[in-house]
């Protein structure tokens, strides 16, 4: 970060610089709505909110929609893939927070990959452009720095930009981040030191308002042998299965495949409709059951624990990942208050008491 | 970019009834498009995801040998909860499914050569061994594999599939096959007895061998029992394991045993690599 080269650009300009890249991106941006924030497609006129805290749903909606057609069929057709961004324009994806942006690097690795390639996924991530926004307003349930995390964690992000009141001071992250400042020259001016300290400054507050430290260094290595100990059994019990963590989650990536039938035609002998896959969750007994009425994790008890090791255990031994980026959202979002940190530090004390603990 | 998700036009030109429930067929597949039976190309042991419009998908383990030109065989067990094995047990030859794959890491054949091997398979999951079994019978390839033994049992006399064939087999003179039934009948000559028992019983050796096992998880489960009497080594002993799953390539993040995807890590394992993973299966 010391040796970045620094933009400055009015707030009121930004506006007029996103008015202006309509026509070649669809943007996204985050809007008040209802008292909670989400992110919407920007429209002429529309106020940005620039001190939303984080939006309820996460943005990788954006890039990973909660349904989406994969194709369509019907009689006389052929299998025919939709596209994956509309209109076919770029996308940009303004003022998402630096958690979020750090996980959409953490889908990459998954949509990714060596073996197989999620074109719907890949294609629009390609055409995308991510501008994050520093986070000065970390909330209670906020716990970044526990993991790879801070306020201006610039991974997944093109630009980062920092909300100085009435200026925004923007730092290319990436060459696309270059690329794009190198083109929207005229709105911006270098940045003075003065800029630069007011941002260090923000940052340090920032930074102390993460009142929520908890230890998990290890954690990996922890859960290396953690399957069968006693303590998922008490880990779950006020769990109500609702499976909103992994709807709310930024890096949550599991879904369903399934067929939708026009109803019109459905008495047809050849159906028509389309093949849609929507978020999935691994709190459902439905998730893994098979056919055959076996499933192979019945209870509370295994499908939260999938999902701890997921994040925790699987993730980082196949991409050397861990998926959380201490957004916060499961935490906040929980209708019975589990939250995971909790679980995480008593996760951490195994192994402390008594070893091999087995069921 | 290629995309995976799509299935590839196929037409059903034979159905056959494999047991006396009626509720196992073998369906003999032909790409509508003559290029895309080359690009299928597949070993023993990979599955691949079968596909109806409007209905949905389900993976399936390829039941005909890479040896076998012109066409793919799937051996579709049906469950009245499976929405995907009912539909298709519905269709008739010339209907039109999909099927987009081949899926999975397959059994190493090229490991196996100069082995003997024990093929030890239950009810319907006889069907990737049976892929594997035609593959090694084939006159090319036959001369590769040492003595190979085939211990395949089923519920009842009526529920043992692929019986022509088997017959065929049991009439060669380089191969052993040993049938059984949990419960025989009256028309049953044949042994009696479960798999793990008649195993103990004709004591395969152990000595440059490898075992192969696909079956009902309990059968899998006690048949290890005897392998380890016998002397057969973990990493010697091959399962093919079964997952619900939806992508069929490892994104949908359904069908993993701890870190391993089912999908793209197997669907075979070893013993000795099972041993390493959690009990989740």
């Amino acid at each position: 970060m010391e040796n970045k080269k620094f933009k400055i650009i009015k707030k009121k300009e930004i506006l007029k610089l996103l008015e202006s890249l309509k026509k070649e991106y669809s943007i996204f941006v985050p809007i008040e709505d209802n008292g909670d924030a989400r992110f919407s497609e920007f429209k002429s006129g529309q106020d940005i909110f620039w001190d939303y805290r984080n939006t309820k749903i996460s943005p990788k909606e954006i890039l990973f929609p909660q349904a989406e057609t994969l194709f369509c069929f019907g009689p006389g057709a052929e299998v025919k893939a939709e596209g994956s961004t509309p209109g076919g324009k770029d996308y940009l994806i303004f003022g998402i927070r630096p958690c979020d942006a750090q996980a959409i690097s953490l889908l990459d690795k998954v949509f990714g990959g060596e073996d197989f390639e999620d074109p719907y996924y890949l294609e629009r991530r390609k055409k995308t452009t991510v501008i994050s926004l520093a986070c000065s307003k970390p909330q209670i349930d906020c716990f970044c720095t526990s993991l790879k995390g801070k306020p201006e964690n610039e991974e997944g992000a093109d630009i980062i930009l920092f909300d100085l009141g009435e200026d925004v001071l923007a730092g290319a992250v990436t060459k696309k981040g270059e690329k794009f400042i190198e083109k929207q020259n005229k709105w911006f001016k270098d940045a003075g030191q003065s800029d630069v300290d007011k941002k260090d400054k923000l940052m340090d507050l920032s930074l102390n308002k993460i009142k929520s430290q908890i230890d998990i260094q290890n954690i990996k290595e922890k859960l290396d042998n953690a399957f069968n100990d006693l303590l998922w059994n008490e880990i779950h019990q006020k769990c109500l299965g609702c499976g909103i963590c992994t709807y709310f989650c930024p890096t949550c990536h599991c879904f369903d495949i399934t067929d939708e039938i026009n109803p019109k035609a459905a008495d047809s002998k050849t159906p028509e409709g389309k093949r849609v896959r929507c978020w999935d969750s691994c709190m459902y007994p439905l998730f893994t059951l098979h056919a055959s009425g076996h499933n192979p994790r019945p209870t509370y008890k295994e499908r939260m624990r999938q999902r701890i090791m997921h994040k925790f255990n699987y993730c980082p031994e196949n991409f050397k990942e861990i998926f959380c980026v201490g957004c916060g959202r499961c935490i906040r979002n929980c209708p019975v208050n589990l939250d995971l940190r909790e679980v995480l530090v008593s996760l951490m004390s195994l192994g402390s008491l008594c070893k091999d603990k087995k069921i | 970019m290629n995309n995976p998700y799509l299935p590839i036009p196929v037409t059903i030109k034979k159905i056959t009834i494999e047991n006396e429930a009626r509720d196992i067929k073998t369906f003999d597949l032909v790409f509508n498009v003559k290029k895309e039976t080359e690009k299928f190309k597949y070993t023993c042991g990979q599955f691949a995801e079968i596909s109806m419009l409007g209905i949905g998908e389900a993976p399936i383990g390829i039941a005909s040998s890479p040896m076998d030109e012109d066409l793919v065989q799937f051996t579709v067990k049906k469950y009245t909860t499976g929405v995907v094995t009912s539909a298709l047990h519905n269709l008739c030859p010339g209907d039109m499914i999909g099927i987009r794959g081949p899926y999975g890491n397959g059994f190493p054949m090229k490991d196996f050569e100069g082995s003997n091997l024990v093929i030890v398979g239950g009810g319907f999951a006889l069907t990737t061994l049976r892929s594997l079994t035609r593959y090694i019978l084939h006159k090319k390839n036959r001369a590769y594999f040492k003595d190979i033994t085939v211990l395949y049992g089923a519920r009842s006399p009526g529920e043992l599939i692929y019986k022509s064939e088997l017959k065929q087999w049991d009439q060669r003179d380089d191969i052993n096959v040993h049938l059984t039934v949990d419960r025989g009948d009256k028309n049953w000559k044949g042994r009696v007895g479960l798999v793990p028992n008649v195993l103990s019983e004709i004591a395969p050796r152990s000595e440059n061998s490898i075992v192969l096992v696909c079956g009902p998880l309990i059968m899998v489960k006690y048949t290890m029992l005897p392998l380890m009497d016998l002397g057969f080594k973990p990493e010697k002993i091959f399962f093919s394991l079964e997952m619900r799953m939806k992508c069929g390539i490892g994104k949908c993040g359904r069908c993993n045993i701890g870190p391993k995807y089912v999908c793209k890590d197997g669907p075979v394992f070893t013993y000795k690599e099972l041993q390493g993973l959690p009990q989740e299966y």
